[in-house]
C-alpha cells in the first residue's frame, strides 16, 4: 500500500558530531528537561539563607545539574555541632571558619560551571539596609528561619509579582515541611503522560478522504494487514455514523457491535492492525473536546483582561480560546505526534505526513490569533502541549494559618499533615518567645499551648498531634543527616521544576514524616 | 598508589564534643512511637558507632548518597561493592567523583572521598561483582543497602540473602534495603528475607522494557528507534562479525548512528540523533541528583532506624512520583506464596496441549512475574532443555520442537534454572482442553 502521495523527500543527513563534554556530563538530565530546561537552570541565580546541613543538601542537588549562581547568606561560624552533620564542611578543620565560605568552597568543587558566593551579612541587616538585593534572585530558599524574620522576608517577596518565589523549609528530627510561596506559575511543558487527541472522531478532510478511498476488500493481503488503525477507525466510524443518525456508538451494546465490525473486516486471523483498531476503538467515542481544565484557563482574569504587556503565556491562551471558538471542529490544534502502530513504513510515514501537514495549517491559523509576537519554539511547545497546560496560583506563606475554616477542615481531612505543620509552627513561635542565645526549652505543654493558639478558638487539636509534637520535643533542634538529605532532594526537585517551568511543582505545603516514611501535600 | 596519611586514621581523631549533637537528640530519648525495646543512650550509640557493619551495593547515583548519609549518621564500618568505573556522564549526580576520577573504579574513589571528608569512618571498597563474594562474606554484615540499576543484580542479592536465613540463627537474617530511581520517580523498600515480601515477589511491578519485534526492525521500520535497533542488532554483527559492540566506545556509537541515520533517510523517517542512538543501545534511564538524594535518604533512614530501633521502620514499600507535584505512596507489599525465592509453593501454569518447549521458553522470558533469560528446563526424572554446556544443549535441542505435554504429565513439575540466578523455579503444569 503506497498511501497518499509522499513528496520525494530531499532531506539530507547532516551528520551530527559526537556530543561535547558538557552535553556528555549532563546527558542523563537533558533527557528529562532538554536544552531549554538546561538553559533556564544555567541562567538562574539562587539565594539560600543559612548554611545548615539541609541548606547545603538542597544546594548540592542544584549545583550538580548546573544552576548559574548561588549565594549563601550566613554570618555564622562553624560550630562543632555543624561540623558533625554537614557534608559540605570538612569536619573539625572547618570549626571556627565562616560556615557560608566553607560550604561555598566545598559545593563549588562539584561543578566548575557554577558560581558560588558567600555573603556574611545577617538577614536582619539585609532586610534593613539592602532589601532590594533580595529581590534580584530567581528563587530564595530559607531553612529553619526564625518566625519573625521569615514573616518579614515573606512579606517583602510577596509585595510584587515579579519578585522571586520563596521556598520555606522547616525541619526538626524526623519531621519536616516545605512550601513554595509564589504568585503564579505557568507551565507549558508539563510532560503529561496523557497524549493529545488523534481526532479520529472529528477527522480533518485529508484524513477522512484518504480513509474513505481505501478499497479494503480488493486490497492485497499484505497491504491489508498493514493499514494503520487510524484509517480503519475513521472509516468504520464514518460508515457507522451513516446508519446511526450521525452519532458514534454510545451504549455498551453499540460499542461491542462496533468492535465486532472491526474484527469482522480481518482477512486473516493474525492481522494485528485490526487487533490494534479494536483496542483503540474507544477513540471513536471519546470526543475530542477542549479539556475542562483548559476551558477554565480561558476564563482566567489575566486572559480576559489581556494587554500587550501580559506575559506570552496569557497571549497564547487567549489565542487558543479564540481558535477553539472560531475554528471548526472547535477543539485544540492538531499535533503531529503519532503513536507507533502496526503499519508498513510507507503507510505509517504517509499518515504521519497527513498529520504534519494539517498540524502546520492549524498552527498557522492559531498564530493568526496572536496579537503580540511570540517566538516559534514557544508556539511549537504550546501547541504540542495545549491539552496539558497548567497555571498554578500560589498563596503567601502562612495563608493557611490565617484561614480558620481551612484549618478546621484540615483537622478532619488531613490530621496527620496538619499535626506536623502545627507542631513545627508551634516550635517556631515558641523559639521566637525565648531569649536569643539561651538554650531552647521545649515541652509538650508549651507546644500544645502554642498550637492551640494557632487554631480557631474551640477547635480540638488533630488526631495524631501527640505523636508529632512528641517527636518535636524529642529533637527540637536536630537537623538529621537523613532528613536533611531527603529534604535536599525534594526541595531541589521543586526548585528545578520552578526554574525550568517544566513538570508541575507542588501546590500547597508538603509534609514529611520519616518515622512512618510518608509525604503528603495539603 | 602512595598512601597519604588520611585524617581518618582512627587513633588520630576522636569524636569531638558536639559531633553527634543532632543525631544524639534522637538516640538519647525515645519518641511517642518508639518501640519500648529501644535502649536510649550509650548502648545504642555504642552499637551504631563501634559494632554495626553495613554493606552498600553500588557506588553510583544512589551509592554516593548512601555512603555520605551513613557516614554522617554514625555508621563507622561501611563496605561498598561496585564493578563500574567512573564515566563523565556520572558527574551530574555522583557527587563524590570529579573529572580527574573518570576511568577510576567507583567503589575505591567513593570510599576514599568519604574517609577524607568524614573523620573516623572506615569504608572498605571492593571493585568487582557481588557474585564474586560467598555466603561467609555476606554473613558478616548487619544490614545490606542496595543502590543498583540492574534488575539481575538485585535478584541475585535478594535470593542470596533469602538463602542465607537459617531459622536456628537469628543473626543470619540480614535486612535488605533497596532503592531505585528513574527520572523524577523512585522507590525505597525494606525487605526482611523470609519474613516480608522479597524483591522477587514484586517482579511483576517492574515496567516492561520496550522491545521491538525483529520483523518490524527488519521490514517495516516506522520510528527512529527501529532504525537504531536495525543498526545495532542486525547490521553490527553482519558487518563486524564476532567483534563485540562496546556501547561506551564513541566510535562504535558513531558507526551505529551513521548506519541508523542512513536507513532512516532511505525510509524517510525523521528523528535519528546521536543522543537517541546512545539512549536506545545503552538503554539509558534518565537520572538526576535530587531524586537519588530522596531515595538514598529514605533508604539510609530505614537503615538507621533498624540499626538503632529509635523508631519503627518502613513496612515495607515507599513509592515516589515527582513529575506532577510530590506524590508518594507508602504501602505493605504482600509476599507471594508461589515466589520462587521465598515462597516455597510451585507456580501453577496452564498451557495448551500443543504448546511446544520452545514456546514455553519464550513465555518464561516474557512473563512479567518470571522474566528468566535463558532458562534451562528439567523434570525430576529427565532434562528437557539445557542452555549449557554445549554438549547437553545439543543433546536436548531436539526437544525444543516437542510438545510439553509429550514430556510432562498433567500436574507434573518442571524445574527452571538459569545461570544468572541463584535459585530455581518450580512450575506445576496443567493443560487446557
Ligand atoms: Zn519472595
Amino acid at each position: 500500500m503506497a498511501g497518499p502521495d509522499i513528496d520525494a523527500a530531499t532531506t539530507t543527513i547532516v551528520a551530527e558530531a559526537p556530543p561535547d563534554s558538557k552535553t556528555r556530563r549532563y546527558d542523563r538530565q537533558l533527557r528529562l528537561w532538554a536544552a531549554s530546561g538546561q538553559n533556564a537552570l544555567e541562567s538562574s541565580r539562587l539565594l539560600v539563607i543559612s548554611g545548615t546541613a539541609t541548606s547545603t543538601s538542597v544546594l548540592k542537588n542544584l549545583v550538580l545539574p548546573g544552576i548559574g549562581h548561588f549565594t549563601i547568606l550566613d554570618p555564622a561560624k562553624v560550630t562543632p555541632e555543624d561540623a558533625g552533620n554537614n557534608f559540605f564542611l570538612e569536619g573539625p578543620s572547618s570549626i571556627g571558619k565562616f560556615r557560608a565560605e566553607e560550604a561555598v568552597r566545598l559545593l563549588g568543587e562539584l561543578n566548575d560551571g557554577v558560581e558560588g558566593k558567600a555573603d556574611l551579612r545577617s538577614l536582619e541587616e539585609v532586610l534593613e539596609k539592602d532589601k532590594d538585593w533580595l529581590t534580584e534572585f530567581t528563587i530564595v530558599i530559607a531553612h529553619n528561619l526564625e518566625a519573625g524574620l521569615l514573616e518579614r522576608l515573606s512579606a517583602l517577596l510577596w509585595e510584587d509579582e515579579s519578585f522571586p518565589p520563596l521556598v520555606v523549609v522547616r525541619s526538626a528530627g524526623f519531621l519536616a515541611e516545605f512550601y513554595i510561596q509564589f504568585h503564579e506559575h505557568a507551565v507549558i511543558e508539563s510532560h503529561s503522560e496523557t497524549a493529545s487527541s488523534l481526532r479520529i472522531d472529528k477527522p480533518f478532510p485529508a484524513l477522512l478522504d484518504y480513509s474513505a478511498s481505501l478499497d479494503f476488500e480488493n486490497m492485497d493481503v499484505t497491504d491489508h494487514g498493514h493499514i494503520p488503525y487510524v484509517y480503519i477507525l475513521v472509516r468504520v466510524l464514518e460508515e457507522w455514523k451513516k446508519s446511526h443518525n450521525g452519532n458514534p456508538p454510545s451504549s455498551y451494546d453499540e460499542k461491542k457491535e462496533f468492535k465486532k465490525i472491526i474484527v469482522g473486516m480481518k482477512k486473516k486471523i493474525d492481522e494485528e492492525n485490526f487487533d490494534e483498531a479494536e483496542a483503540q476503538a474507544y477513540r471513536c467515542w471519546t470526543s475530542s473536546t477542549v479539556p475542562s481544565e483548559i476551558r477554565a484557563l480561558f476564563q482566567d482574569p489575566k486572559v480576559k483582561s489581556l494587554t500587550p504587556k501580559s506575559a506570552p503565556f496569557f497571549h497564547l491562551v487567549a489565542a487558543l480560546a479564540k481558535f477553539t471558538e472560531e475554528q471548526p471542529p472547535n477543539t485544540l490544534p492538531l499535533t503531529s505526534t503519532l503513536p507507533d502502530m502496526k503499519a508498513s513504513t510507507n503507510s505509517y510515514i504517509s499518515l504521519q505526513k497527513l498529520y504534519k501537514a494539517r498540524a502546520e495549517e492549524e498552527k498557522t491559523l492559531f498564530k493568526s490569533y496572536l496579537t503580540v509576537p511570540v517566538d516559534d519554539a514557544t508556539i511549537d511547545a504550546f501547541v504540542k502541549n495545549a491539552h496539558a497546560l497548567k497555571l498554578l496560583r500560589g498563596k503567601r506563606w502562612g495563608a493557611l494559618d490565617k484561614n480558620p475554616s481551612a484549618l478546621v477542615a484540615a483537622v478532619e481531612s488531613a490530621p496527620k499533615q496538619l499535626s506536623i505543620h502545627l507542631s513545627l509552627s508551634a516550635l517556631s513561635s515558641l523559639s521566637t518567645k525565648q531569649q536569643p542565645n539561651a538554650p531552647l526549652t521545649v515541652t509538650v505543654e508549651a507546644l500544645v499551648a502554642e498550637a492551640q493558639a494557632l487554631l480557631p478558638a474551640g477547635t480540638d487539636l488533630p488526631e495524631n498531634f501527640a505523636e508529632a509534637v512528641g517527636e518535636i520535643v524529642r529533637a527540637p533542634t536536630a537537623d538529621l543527616p537523613n532528613t536533611a538529605a531527603l529534604l535536599g532532594g525534594m526541595v531541589a526537585q521543586e526548585v528545578i521544576k520552578m526554574i525550568t517551568k517544566q513538570y508541575i511543582p507542588i501546590d500547597g505545603s508538603c509534609l514529611i514524616d520519616l518515622i512512618e516514611t510518608w509525604t503528603g501535600v495539603f | 598508589m602512595s598512601t597519604l596519611s588520611l585524617p581518618n586514621d582512627a587513633s588520630a581523631t576522636v569524636d569531638w564534643p558536639g559531633r553527634y549533637y543532632h543525631i544524639d537528640q534522637i538516640l538519647n530519648t525515645p519518641g511517642p512511637r518508639t518501640d519500648p525495646a529501644f535502649l536510649a543512650g550509650d548502648g545504642v550509640k555504642g552499637f551504631l558507632r563501634n559494632e554495626a557493619k553495613i554493606l552498600v551495593i553500588g557506588a553510583g547515583g544512589l551509592g554516593c548518597e548512601i555512603l555520605a548519609n551513613l557516614a554522617l549518621t554514625g555508621f563507622k564500618d561501611i563496605h561498598v561493592i561496585d564493578m563500574d568505573t567512573i564515566d563523565i556522564s556520572n558527574l551530574n549526580r555522583q557527587f563524590l567523583f570529579r573529572p580527574k576520577d573518570v576511568g577510576q573504579p567507583k567503589a575505591t574513589v567513593a570510599a576514599e572521598f568519604i574517609m577524607k571528608r568524614v573523620p573516623g569512618v572506615k569504608v572498605t571498597p571492593y571493585f568487582g561483582k557481588i557474585q564474586d563474594k560467598d555466603d561467609d562474606y555476606y554473613m558478616q554484615f548487619n544490614l545490606v543497602i542496595c543502590g543498583l540499576d540492574s534488575v539481575e543484580a538485585r535478584r541475585w542479592m535478594n535470593a542470596t540473602l533469602v538463602n542465607l536465613v537459617d531459622p536456628e540463627n537469628p543473626e543470619s537474617l540480614k535486612p535488605m534495603i533497596d532503592g531505585g530511581t528513574e527520572g523524577f520517580k523512585g522507590q525505597a523498600r525494606v525487605i526482611l528475607p523470609t519474613i516480608t515480601s522479597c524483591y522477587e515477589c514484586s517482579l511483576d511491578m517492574l515496567n516492561k522494557p520496550t522491545a521491538f519485534p525483529i520483523c518490524t526492525i527488519a521490514n517495516t521500520p516506522r520510528l527512529p528507534e527501529h532504525c537504531i535497533e536495525w543498526a545495532s542488532v542486525l547490521e553490527w554483527p553482519r558487518v563486524h562479525g564476532d567483534k563485540k559492540m562496546d556501547t561506551d566506545d564513541p566510535e562504535h556509537i558513531g558507526w551505529l548512528y551513521k548506519v541508523a541515520a542512513a536507513r532512516a533517510q532511505d525510509f524517510k523517517i525523521e528523528g535519528v540523533t546521536w543522543s537517541l542512538t546512545q539512549g536506545v543501545v545503552k538503554n539509558i534511564i534518565p537520572a538526576i541528583a535530587s531524586t537519588n538524594a530522596i531515595i538514598a535518604a529514605a533508604c539510609c533512614n530505614e537503615a538507621f532506624k533498624i540499626a538503632t530501633s529509635s523508631a519503627a521502620y518502613l513496612n515495607n514499600y515507599f513509592m515516589l512520583i515527582g513529575t506532577d507535584g510530590v506524590y508518594s505512596y507508602t504501602f505493605e507489599h504482600e509476599r507471594r506464596l508461589d515466589c520462587p525465592v521465598c515462597g516455597g509453593e510451585a507456580l501453577e501454569i496452564v498451557i495448551a496441549p500443543d504448546f511446544t518447549v520452545e514456546q514455553m521458553i519464550e513465555m518464561l522470558v516474557e512473563k512479567q512475574d518470571i522474566q528468566i533469560k535463558k532458562p534451562s528446563l528439567s523434570t525430576p526424572t529427565k532434562q528437557i532443555y539445557l542452555q549449557a554446556p554445549p554438549q547437553l544443549e545439543e543433546a536436548t535441542r531436539p526437544n525444543l520442537e516437542k510438545k510439553v505435554s509429550e514430556l510432562v504429565p498433567p500436574g507434573g513439575e518442571i524445574t527452571v534454572t538459569a545461570s544468572t540466578l541463584p535459585f530455581s523455579l518450580s512450575l506445576r503444569v496443567t493443560y487446557s482442553l
